[in-house]
């Protein structure tokens, strides 16, 4: 027995010093749209019961109310003159800095607010992504550099106090709060950190460092529109003429 | 590991005995035909928190996703038998209401009740800071790997692996995760002690433990990004510099890939990386063919041929 259970352990030490090894030599892939038409699995829809419950309740929170529907549009729009309103006026608060202009990127206005009743399920609808509400000092030519990209690009909201004219996708007339363009001033802008690192082809942006504090834009607007309300008052935006074409394009 | 390795190699080896198989595969061998076993990786990277479909609001990916569907989807995959990995490239938190609320329990729950083998983490799993990402994990049942993120004093510390090898099937993968440079990305307080290390050197040093460890397929789940227009490190730059690793499952610049991209590594090898998007809209899927052939003869590069999967 002894010798036939060393003689069989041999054998396996045998097979395994010419031991395989399993190399890859083809793949297939697919991607699987993650589809409604799936059905779903019940123990998932279970333990997601007691979170949504609690989430829809928040996110049906009414936080403000307006009393017409806010639309993106280019050049301009009373929706992005809000969210850039926003920005400036947040950024302020929570850095403690005097804000010169800040800018909202077109592509980054993800839905419509309806009039009526604005629920905080509105304004993730509005801005569902994590971007960040960041300072970033910037020369005047930096910012003329930036303002060409928006111009060309159709058009960016802008901040409150600041404005410029859209001819042959150049930005012309620049205003920047209440004042004309210095190229050689230095400029405190609030924007999205998407847009501070070059985002939306803001490469002029990329190489100046930013302050970030975490706070997200989605946030700052659920902050601005409870301010507002909590002041007795309607979210109320109108085109100001900030952004104007000023050939047909 | 190693002794544990040894004695399920042993048993696979005495039950072929027991089972006569091994004239079989001589046979097999003999005509030229190489022992082929299947390997199935679904993978999905970015999924923030989006843990039901996305509202019917009539945006372009409304009803797509969802944790329950998707559960659905990797059980009827599973079905197949398969021996199947299921992995996630990190930013599994971050971008709905849940996450605000919740900071990440249901994700991670949704994530071990869909069986998740191991994840990597992403630059917004430390949003409501690295303490809670480390709290979460009491809700897992999977590895966090990452080998470039120096945790030690932080609440992490013990709470991740470098790389972890799972026995699937026939194969014995290795899963190692690189993780984005942190500065100027998330917030000081919200990383706390955090060292970024030079994922290249951390993924080549832990592959090649990993080959040592005689993994047949070594995987590194990422979050740099696919590629970037200036020389910042990216899963391409990883891929070209890399050793030993066969296929990146990459992250963060929410690309879905129409189908792996395909690198040469520093040794002249085949190295993939694919992508799945964002928000859970798609799950990925790669079936890897293996040949059995003698370790000795094992060459250092692998080269693979990729082909669409046809759709059932």
């Amino acid at each position: 027995m002894r010798i036939l259970s060393i003689f069989y352990s041999g054998f396996i030490l045998l097979l395994l010093a010419c031991g395989t090894t399993q190399v890859p030599k083809q793949v297939s892939y697919l991607g699987y749209p993650v589809s409604p038409k799936i059905k779903a699995d019940t123990a998932l829809i279970n333990l997601l019961q007691p979170y949504s419950m609690e989430v829809n309740r928040t996110m049906n929170n009414v936080i403000g109310f307006t009393p017409t529907t806010m639309t993106k549009r280019l050049p301009e729009s009373g929706l992005g003159n809000f969210m850039a309103d926003c920005m400036k006026e947040m950024a302020t608060q929570k850095f403690g800095l005097p804000v010169d202009i800040a800018f909202m990127n077109q592509g980054g206005i993800r839905a419509s607010i309806n009039k009526g009743n604005i629920t905080i399920g509105n304004v993730y609808e509005l801005m569902p992504f994590d971007n960040l509400l960041v300072l970033q000092e910037l020369k005047g030519s930096v910012i003329e550099a930036l303002m060409n990209h928006i111009a060309a690009d159709g058009g960016w909201p802008i901040s409150k106090g600041s404005s410029f004219k859209i001819k042959n996708k150049q930005a012309v007339d620049i205003i920047i709060n209440g004042k004309p363009l210095d190229r050689n001033a230095t400029y405190i802008t609030a924007n999205s950190d998407y847009i501070a690192q070059g985002g939306s082809d803001a490469a002029m942006l990329k190489p100046f460092p930013f302050q970030n504090k975490g706070y997200l834009i989605r946030d700052a607007l659920i902050e601005y529109i409870k301010q507002i309300t909590a002041s007795g008052k309607p979210v109320d935006a109108k085109i100001e003429n900030r952004v104007t074409s000023s050939n047909n394009e | 590991m190693n002794r544990r390795h040894f004695i399920k190699q042993t048993a696979l080896a005495s039950s072929a005995v027991m089972a006569s198989t091994v004239a079989g595969t001589a046979l097999l061998s003999a005509q030229g035909i190489p022992e082929q076993s299947l390997l199935t990786i679904l993978h999905t990277n970015d999924v923030h928190s989006r843990l039901d479909p996305f509202p019917m609001d009539g945006s372009r990916n409304q009803g797509l996703g969802g944790v329950a569907a998707r559960s659905s989807l990797i059980q009827s995959i599973r079905e197949e038998n398969n021996p199947t990995l299921l992995l996630d490239a990190g930013d599994i938190f971050q971008g709905t209401p849940y996450f605000n609320l919740y900071k990440g329990e249901p994700e991670m729950k949704a994530m071990s009740k869909m069986g998740y083998d191991a994840v990597t983490m992403g630059n917004h799993d430390f949003d409501a800071g690295i303490e809670n990402f480390a709290n979460q994990l009491q809700h897992v049942s999977f590895p966090v790997v990452i080998s470039n993120y120096d945790f030690a004093s932080t609440p992490m510390e013990y709470n991740y692996k470098p790389y972890t090898i799972i026995q699937k099937g026939k194969q014995r993968i290795g899963i190692l995760g690189v993780g984005i440079e942190l500065e100027g990305l998330v917030p000081k307080n919200l990383y706390g002690n955090t060292v970024y290390k030079d994922p290249i050197v951390a993924a080549n040093e832990t592959a090649e433990i990993l080959r040592q460890k005689k993994c047949d397929l070594i995987i590194c789940l990422s979050h740099l990004g696919d590629k970037y227009s200036d020389n910042k490190v990216s899963d391409e730059i990883l891929a070209k510099e890399s050793r030993n690793i066969d296929l990146i499952i990459g992250g963060h610049t929410h690309r879905f890939f129409d189908q792996p991209r395909k690198y040469t590594n520093k040794d002249g090898g085949d190295i993939l990386v694919n992508q799945m998007g964002w928000g859970g809209i798609q799950m990925g899927r790669l079936d890897y063919n293996f040949s059995s052939i003698k370790r000795k003869i094992s060459p250092k590069a692998h080269t693979v041929v990729i082909m669409r999967k046809p759709n059932e």
